[in-house]
């Protein structure tokens, strides 16, 4: 009985991460470090004006601030660099957030500007939520963003009660009430009219809004402000779509001073290739196959495939074979952006665990990496893996194919002749000296002939194989074609 | 101090006075003279060379068993800048497993020697066909400490030319045909023996039976005249 209660006692958590300094934090990378200890504003075009939108430190020094416009800004402090706002860049450093938020919890909610998450099914894989909100904390600070939170039963609630710093310590539903029933009355979503109305009925706290009977206050104020009270009193949900990781994987760093050697280019790699392991941990998959584009500022970019044999989710191992690959890469001089993509993902293998006794998966494991890195470094076309195919011409019988490319090896029939271990990629034509054949050394015939026919559908070809050994007792494979009377080698015994 | 001696006395290329030959292990070669001949069969964690006389007399078919036991253990079996290409009938019908062979082809000297030390570190079967006459002795000598490493054979094919140079190589076997079907073995260098010693090894009945031409299946290119068949 206890238990029950307990389980209907527990609510939802809901956090919402507010940056404050997203846009300048998103720019902030891609602009010199010199440049980045001087004042700083963003802009943005708010009702015709151009308004600061947010500033660095050194600029608040000065006494600029958001919602300044920019004349008075620039009134303010004359050395201030204003830089426009980049929406597209911000998203996608929004969605890097959103997918580290995605790694702590399922329910992940995202809007323009925001992520919300709920935490109450997490607590025991983080060992308690004071853990899990400093890790948190941990691992969007080392995304290089600053990041402030609010903990609420709701996520309007969590909005409501954002602070001015991230907290790491949950407080207790209790506290939560008390917070938010304490919360200014200025800080509700509501218009100008509705704020008038609020201190017209002496109104200071959410608390003394709550207060009021439901029906006395719908009278007064509009659907959406009842709406927002409903979902604050948890009556009504809050509906938004949940966040999930996009099906490709697409990311950049783009360097405006340009990269010049293959060494540098090494640091954007690892750090792209570590976001990318962050998404297919997010989505629990492997990737078969990613794709490196650099480009430069002026000209073509340059391409780079990196296919794996086995499906991968270790930044390292990328690092590796893509370096490899990069060695034998002609680049452009300069790049001044590095690309990152991935398409082909399959579900991560469930579970690690290696039952076999005889370690045979650590062989296959080895021969995989052994396979990527040669390809890495010679280049695909270096690689063959012979198969068998059912035809009955020796050429068409035995190709080379890419490794990986192996279907079933078709059950090896037992063959009555004797077949050579080498073939010539093409066969030889041989000469009549004397009487006798001739390829390199006289050729006496062993035994034979066999007679193959094949491809009688497109040019047919009857040929009669001998098997000849020369002087020194190596063994050849000759065949006469029927039809010109011309002797050719075709194989090596070995 | 004492952890540095034992790591020096682990390794196989360490000569001691007292011991003869060092315990090593080994993998059978299929045949029963040639392992009598090579004490235990090919060496492992060793790099052997084989110097045939010339292609073709039957010096891979002394491998085919160690690639089977290779590609039944799950381990890749490398043909690194093979002569010619592998005709997979053949292998097929020594139950060899084809997709663990894998041919690397390489487009210089210092990718190849890159190709073969990566090999052998990784656990796969080495054979190796050199392009030059013969190898520097110190990236040879890499070879055989990556294969001393991973505790894997690696074999390198050569030409006889190369036995006037030094090799570190643990053995070298220089390979010629006396007639079809039999090879002549001289172990050129063996750890712990002397070398000199020789075999004469039948690789199988050698098959001269004749076919009559007139039992073949008819030749499409020819025509028979009318009177041949009406007798």
């Amino acid at each position: 009985m206890l238990k029950l209660d307990k389980k209907s006692a527990r609510s939802d958590i809901w956090l919402y991460l507010h940056f404050p300094l997203l846009p300048l934090e998103t720019l902030l990378p891609k602009i010199q470090v010199e440049q980045a200890q001087k004042p700083i504003a963003i802009m943005s075009l708010q009702k015709n004006i151009q308004r600061v939108l947010c500033c660095n430190a050194q600029a608040e020094a000065w006494g600029v601030e958001a919602n300044l416009s920019i004349s008075t800004a620039l009134a303010l402090c004359p050395e201030l660099e204003v830089l426009p706002r980049q929406i597209d860049q911000e998203q996608q450093l929004l969605q890097q957030l959103a997918l580290v938020a995605y790694s702590f919890s399922p329910v992940v909610i995202l809007n323009d500007t925001n992520v919300w998450l709920e935490i109450s099914g997490c607590q025991q894989l983080f060992k308690g939520y004071d853990q899990l909100l400093q890790e948190l904390a941990n691992r969007l600070c080392s995304q290089s963003v600053t990041v402030v939170n609010g903990i609420g039963q709701n996520p309007t609630a969590a909005r409501l009660l954002c602070k001015s710093e991230f907290e790491t310590q949950l407080p207790n539903q209790a506290e939560i009430r008390h917070r938010l029933l304490n919360t200014e009355i200025r800080f509700l979503k509501s218009n100008r009219k509705q704020q008038q109305s609020f201190k017209q009925l002496g109104l200071n706290t959410l608390g003394d809004l709550l207060a009021l009977p439901r029906s006395a206050l719908s009278r007064r104020f509009d659907s959406e402000l009842m709406l927002t009270i409903a979902q604050l009193n948890n009556e009504k949900p809050f509906i938004a779509p949940y966040f999930h990781p996009a099906n490709t994987f697409h990311d950049l760093i783009q360097n405006p001073q340009g990269i010049f050697n293959k060494e540098s280019l090494l640091f954007p790699m690892k750090m792209l290739l570590q976001r990318l392991c962050q998404y297919l941990m997010a989505r629990q998959c492997h990737c078969r196959e990613v794709e490196w584009c650099f480009e430069p500022l002026i000209g073509g970019s340059q391409t780079m495939q990196i296919q794996l044999s086995s499906s991968q989710n270790n930044w390292s191992t990328l690092l590796m074979l893509s370096r490899l690959q990069l060695e034998r890469l002609e680049l452009p001089r300069s790049i001044e952006k590095v690309i990152l993509s991935a398409d082909q993902f399959i579900e991560a293998p469930m579970g690690t665990f290696n039952l076999d006794l005889f370690d045979n998966q650590k062989n296959a494991q080895q021969s995989h990496e052994l396979i990527d890195s040669l390809n890495a470094r010679l280049g695909i076309n270096a690689l063959s893996q012979p198969i068998l195919n059912q035809d009955y011409l020796p050429e068409q019988a035995s190709t080379l194919v890419a490794p990986g490319k192996h279907s079933s090896t078709v059950p090896g029939e037992q063959v009555k002749t004797s077949q050579p271990l080498w073939l010539l990629s093409a066969p030889a034509p041989v000469q009549m000296r004397n009487q006798q054949l001739y390829w390199r050394q006289p050729l006496s015939i062993i035994s034979g002939p066999e007679r193959l026919c094949g491809n009688w559908w497109q040019s047919e070809q009857q040929r009669d194989y001998y098997i000849a050994s020369d002087s020194k007792g190596a063994r050849y494979w000759l065949f006469r074609e029927t039809s010109s009377q011309r002797w050719f080698v075709h194989g090596l015994f070995s | 101090m004492s952890n540095n001696i034992a790591t020096v006395l682990s390794r196989q290329d360490t000569w001691r006075g007292r011991s003869q030959r060092l315990p090593r292990r080994a993998i059978t070669t299929g045949h029963n003279s040639l392992d009598l001949l090579l004490h235990g069969g090919w060496p492992i964690s060793a790099l052997t060379e084989l110097m045939p006389q010339q292609f073709g007399i039957g010096e891979l078919s002394l491998l085919l068993p160690t690639l089977k036991y290779y590609a039944d253990n799950n381990q890749l079996c490398v043909w690194l800048d093979p002569p010619h290409q592998p005709y997979a009938p053949r292998l097929a019908s020594a139950n060899i497993a084809l997709d663990k062979l894998l041919v690397v082809r390489s487009k210089n000297y210092i990718e190849w020697l890159w190709a073969a030390e990566q090999s052998i570190r990784s656990g796969a079967l080495l054979l190796a066909w050199t392009k030059q006459p013969s190898s520097r002795y110190a990236d040879l000598r890499k070879l055989q400490l990556a294969a001393a490493d991973s505790g894997n054979a690696a074999f390198l094919f050569s030409t006889p030319s190369a036995l006037s140079a030094p090799s570190p190589a643990t053995m070298r076997l220089e390979l010629r045909s006396l007639k079809v079907n039999q090879l002549l073995l001289t172990v050129r260098k063996q750890r712990g023996v002397a070398g000199g010693a020789r075999l004469e090894l039948s690789l199988g009945e050698t098959n001269t039976q004749r076919t009559d031409l007139a039992l073949l299946p008819a030749d499409r290119h020819r025509t028979y005249p009318i009177q041949q068949l009406n007798n």
